[in-house]
């Protein structure tokens, strides 16, 4: 067991941050842009904490090499039970705590400058702590339950995040599409996370796929079970039908998109599939079903990027097909190469991201078609977007290449030839969308007078930018195979591995690295560099041409295969429908009762008065006439009598009526 | 006799007239007293309605009217008809129902003919009434108290003029 | 004296005869009805008064009818209706210096004029 300092430690990683959104929400107003040093502060430890941790579980500090495992009581009721918060880190935890603070580190340093001035700085910061501390939350989880509430807690910051600049009604949308498409996704999640729980009466990975393997559950209801928590991940990850709200979610700012949406928040999906490697491996449908839509995902995003002119959709619609690249990685079985390529993805994506809110920050524009020629008077952003772009398009030896390459050679190994060719031919068009991106924004001459003006970023926003490319070259050699010729270890592979009974129930063999596919892999990728400098820097009026002869197809691939259409047509309109037709039902039944009653009431009131005559004489009148209904209704024994008094009371009336 | 005198109280357009004719019917109800074998009772309604009670209603009607005579319009408010229906209901209500109750019993002579029987059971000392003598000793409180209400509520304030006849 | 014929006679004996006792109750029933009729529908307040004492006769008759005829009463009706006769008294004092007391801040005895506690 871990000392108590050492279980303070883990508990200050996803403490810390919180704390600093406590500290950031109840002074933000005070500190101003202070804030960011605060914030900064914060973080740091994180990283330095999850450092520690990586470094523990992976053997270099003494009395660890194992996985660190503790409960903390959170709330204890003595004789009723408690409820533990549990923590365990193996090497995949430890991983992702360590790109999840690293990254979230450099975005908090960028956005001193990048958000300086803006009305709400210091929540901005406070929030994206929240969001961090939560992620972090959730890298620590080890049962369902506990996953669920920090998920969720994602999912808000994201709202709030992209919704951050709420003034702009395309913001606010974005940021309700956001989140209540990934709400289907976690209503899937949690209905399976039932499942699992009424039958095997726990929420915990290892206990759940123990009972599975014991056979405490069927093998549909099981294989369902599975697909609705894989629904969870397809929404939190943007994959295929749910991935519509990743592309609007850039109305938010960009560093933001670089956080969320490129390094950590998406990537919530492919973790949770690997944190429940071995409840899926169970299940040889639900693998399938993960390749296939990941497969999917990442040819039809691909498609999607390639005529965008937005900078930042394009490094969105990238983002939707890397992450379907690690589902497929998953499903095929390949636990490593998809968990290789998410560690990857985080430092490049981020980098992209960041390398175009520097461009947005230099010329107040995202349209690609404004920028032009900036290779000149923004050589830092140039540099290391082009080596992000290099390290994306998978070419070696940027660290892209070794995860990407691994996920399409498991795809041929496993003989999985359509996932095979539909994940070469989205190398294909990644490398030629981002640098057809690269082209437009840096080469030719600039198109537009804020692109001739443009001047380069100050330093606190190029620093992180130039560490994360420093990274986006390197952090692939933690994990070259042997096979490849180098005297270096695959530290990756031994760090971050399948269980060994996922091991076992997947029964793949070990592959050497192939040069063959390496190969094809790098050609394919040049290839669509070439293409994209053949129309974009030498012929670009060709690029003109193919828009207008097959504008059918750009207008299907800008529309984004018409899916937003399509939901707007079925989802949404039936959702506007009955919120319409809820707020009619309120506004006439329910409030039309409430004010017929006050209505009904005034009116009774004003009958009422009219008997307050004021006459003492009227007063009596009535008192007699009470006494004389009373009688009659408690003499009715007396017949002839309450006879009497009908015909009695029938002549009044006519006398009253003719006024006698 | 009794209840024609009644008629005239409520239907007669000076109120000096409906003050005689209660005291008619006054002396109508104490002619049924003596018929009732109560003519203690009798020599005592006369005294104090007949007697007093019409002086004190004369004096009330000196004090504030011009004895004349009026229209109906003006002695007769908008209830007429209503409170007309109301009584006959009430008492033809009360007339039967008294009527068809089984009383089981005639003209017992009941009544205390004697003044000394009379006077004893007021008192509270014959046999059966005990209670009379607390409800003697009550009345009496009850009647000196009236007498102060009386004179409090109706006395003149400082300053007030004298009464000087009234408006119309 | 000459010989009265037999149904003069009985004629005569029916005249001095005792009234039934409901006789009695009716026509306290109606002294009550009239009164109350008065009572609601004079504008003169002393006259109102008057109905009252009317109201109150037509009781006190009642109560002393019953008095009377009720073998079980033991005749303490009468004394109960002594006392009433006593209350009423009382009560016209009271009344009559209310009545004089409004005159006085009105200079009316007009019961309609009375409305201040219209609602």
């Amino acid at each position: 067991m871990q000392t108590v300092g050492q279980q303070l430690i883990i508990t200050a990683i996803p403490t810390l941050p919180a704390l600093v959104f406590l500290v950031l929400v109840l002074t933000g107003r005070l500190l101003k842009e202070n804030a960011q040093y605060v914030a900064i502060l914060g973080v740091t430890i994180s990283l330095v904490f999850s450092v520690f941790a990586l470094l523990f579980v992976a053997g270099i500090v003494p009395g660890g090499g194992r996985p660190i495992e503790f409960s903390v009581n959170w709330i204890d009721l003595g004789q009723g039970g408690s409820f533990p918060m549990w923590v365990y880190i193996d090497g995949l935890a430890a991983v992702m705590l360590v790109v999840v603070s690293f990254v979230s580190l450099m975005i908090q340093l960028y956005s001193g400058a990048f958000m300086e001035g803006d009305k709400r700085f210091a929540w901005f910061y406070a929030v994206l702590n929240l969001f961090t501390a939560s992620m972090l939350g959730l890298v620590l989880a080890p049962n369902f339950i506990q996953l669920y509430v920090f998920w969720e807690l994602v999912g808000l910051c994201s709202y709030l995040l992209v919704g951050h600049w709420f003034e702009k009604p395309s913001a606010r949308d974005a940021a309700v599409k956001a989140f209540v498409v990934t709400r289907i996704g976690d209503a899937a999640l949690f209905v399976g996370i039932i499942i699992f729980w009424a039958t095997t009466g726990s929420v915990a990975f290892t206990d759940i796929s123990e009972a599975a393997q014991a056979g405490f559950i069927g093998g549909s209801l099981y294989t369902t079970a599975v697909i609705l928590v894989f629904v969870g991940a397809v929404g939190k990850s943007a994959q295929f039908p749910l991935h519509v709200w990743l592309p609007d979610a850039m109305e938010g700012p960009t560093p933001v998109s670089a956080l969320i949406h490129a390094a950590t928040m998406v990537a919530a999906g492919v973790y949770l599939v690997a944190r429940t490697y071995d409840i899926f491996v169970q299940s040889p449908a639900a693998m399938l079903v993960v390749a296939y839509i990941g497969g999917f995902t990442a040819l039809m995003a691909a498609t999607m990027a390639l005529v965008k002119k937005d900078i930042k959709r394009v490094i969105a619609y990238s983002t939707v097909s890397q992450l379907g690249y690690m589902m497929l990685g998953l499903g095929l079985g390949s636990y490593t190469a998809g968990i290789f390529h998410l560690y990857n993805h985080a430092f490049f994506k981020a980098l992209l991201f960041l390398c175009a809110g520097s461009i947005i920050y230099a010329m107040d524009s995202y349209n690609l078609f404004e920028m032009g020629g900036l290779r000149r008077r923004m050589p830092i952003t140039f540099w290391t977007m082009l080596i992000a772009g290099l390290s994306l398009s998978g070419i070696w030896p940027f660290a892209g290449f070794w995860s990407k390459d691994a996920i399409v050679a498991s795809a041929y190994e496993e003989q999985y030839y359509l996932l095979f060719g539909m994940a070469l031919l989205t190398v294909f068009l990644t490398a030629f969308y981002i640098f057809r991106a690269i082209f437009l924004a840096f080469t030719g001459e600039p198109r537009t007078e804020p692109a001739r003006e443009a001047a380069e970023s100050p330093g606190i926003m190029t620093g992180p930018m130039m560490i994360l490319a420093f990274f986006a070259i390197v952090s692939g050699w933690v994990g070259i195979p042997e096979g490849f010729g180098l005297p270096v270890r695959d530290y990756f592979s031994e760090f971050v591995h399948p269980s060994e009974f996922a091991a076992a129930t997947l029964g793949h063999e070990a592959h050497a690295f192939s040069f063959a596919l390496g190969g094809i892999s790098v050609v394919v990728g040049l290839l669509g560099i070439s293409l994209a400098y053949a129309l974009y820097v030498v012929r670009p009026e060709w690029a003109g041409e193919l828009a207008a002869r097959l504008s059918w197809l750009h207008t299907f691939l800008d529309k984004g295969w018409y899916f937003d259409d399509l939901y707007g047509a079925t989802f949404v309109r039936f959702a506007m429908w009955l919120g319409r037709a809820a707020r009619e039902f309120d506004r006439n039944v329910i409030g039309g009762l409430v004010g017929g009653v006050g209505r009904g009431t005034l009116g009774t009131g004003g009958l009422l008065q009219r008997l307050q005559s004021g006459g003492v004489q009227n007063y009596a009148l009535f008192i007699l006439l009470s006494v004389l209904i009373i009688g009659v209704i408690v003499g009715a024994q007396y017949a002839a009598m309450v006879v009497g008094l009908i015909a009695l009371a029938t002549i009044a009336a006519f006398a009253v009526g003719n006024r006698l | 006799m009794t209840l024609v005198s009644a008629l005239g109280v409520v239907l007669s357009r000076s109120v000096v007239h409906s003050a005689l004719f209660m005291s008619g019917s006054f002396l109508g109800v104490s002619g049924f007293f003596v018929m009732l074998n109560a003519p203690a009772l009798a020599a005592f309604q006369v005294l104090i309605y007949v007697g007093a009670v019409t002086v004190v209603i004369l004096f009330g009607i000196m004090f504030t009217q011009k004895p004349q005579v009026r229209r109906y319009r003006t002695i007769i408010n908008r209830q007429f008809w209503a409170g007309f229906l109301v009584a006959v209901g009430v008492g033809a209500f009360l007339a039967y129902v008294l009527s068809a109750e089984d009383w089981g019993g005639a003209e017992a002579g009941n009544g205390p003919r004697q003044v000394g029987a009379f006077g004893r059971d007021l008192l509270g000392v014959s046999q059966g009434a005990e209670i009379f003598t607390l409800l003697y000793e009550v009345a009496s409180v009850l009647l000196l108290v009236a007498v102060v209400a009386a004179i409090v509520v109706s006395r003149r304030k400082i300053g007030e003029g004298v009464d000087r006849g009234v408006r119309e | 004296m000459p010989q009265i014929p037999t149904q003069v006679q009985e004629f005569l004996d029916t005249l001095v005869a005792a009234p039934p006792l409901e006789g009695y109750l009716v026509v306290g029933a109606i002294l009550f009805a009239i009164g109350a009729w008065g009572a609601l529908i004079r504008r003169n307040a002393l006259v109102v008064f008057m109905c009252v004492e009317l109201m109150i006769n037509g009781v006190n008759l009642t109560l002393v009818a019953f008095a009377d005829y009720l073998p079980n009463a033991g005749g303490l009706g009468v004394s109960y209706a002594v006392l009433v006769l006593a209350i009423a008294a009382a009560e016209v004092a009271v009344g009559l210096a209310i009545v004089l007391a409004v005159f006085r801040s009105r200079r009316t005895v007009n019961v309609d004029e009375v409305t201040s506690m219209r609602g």
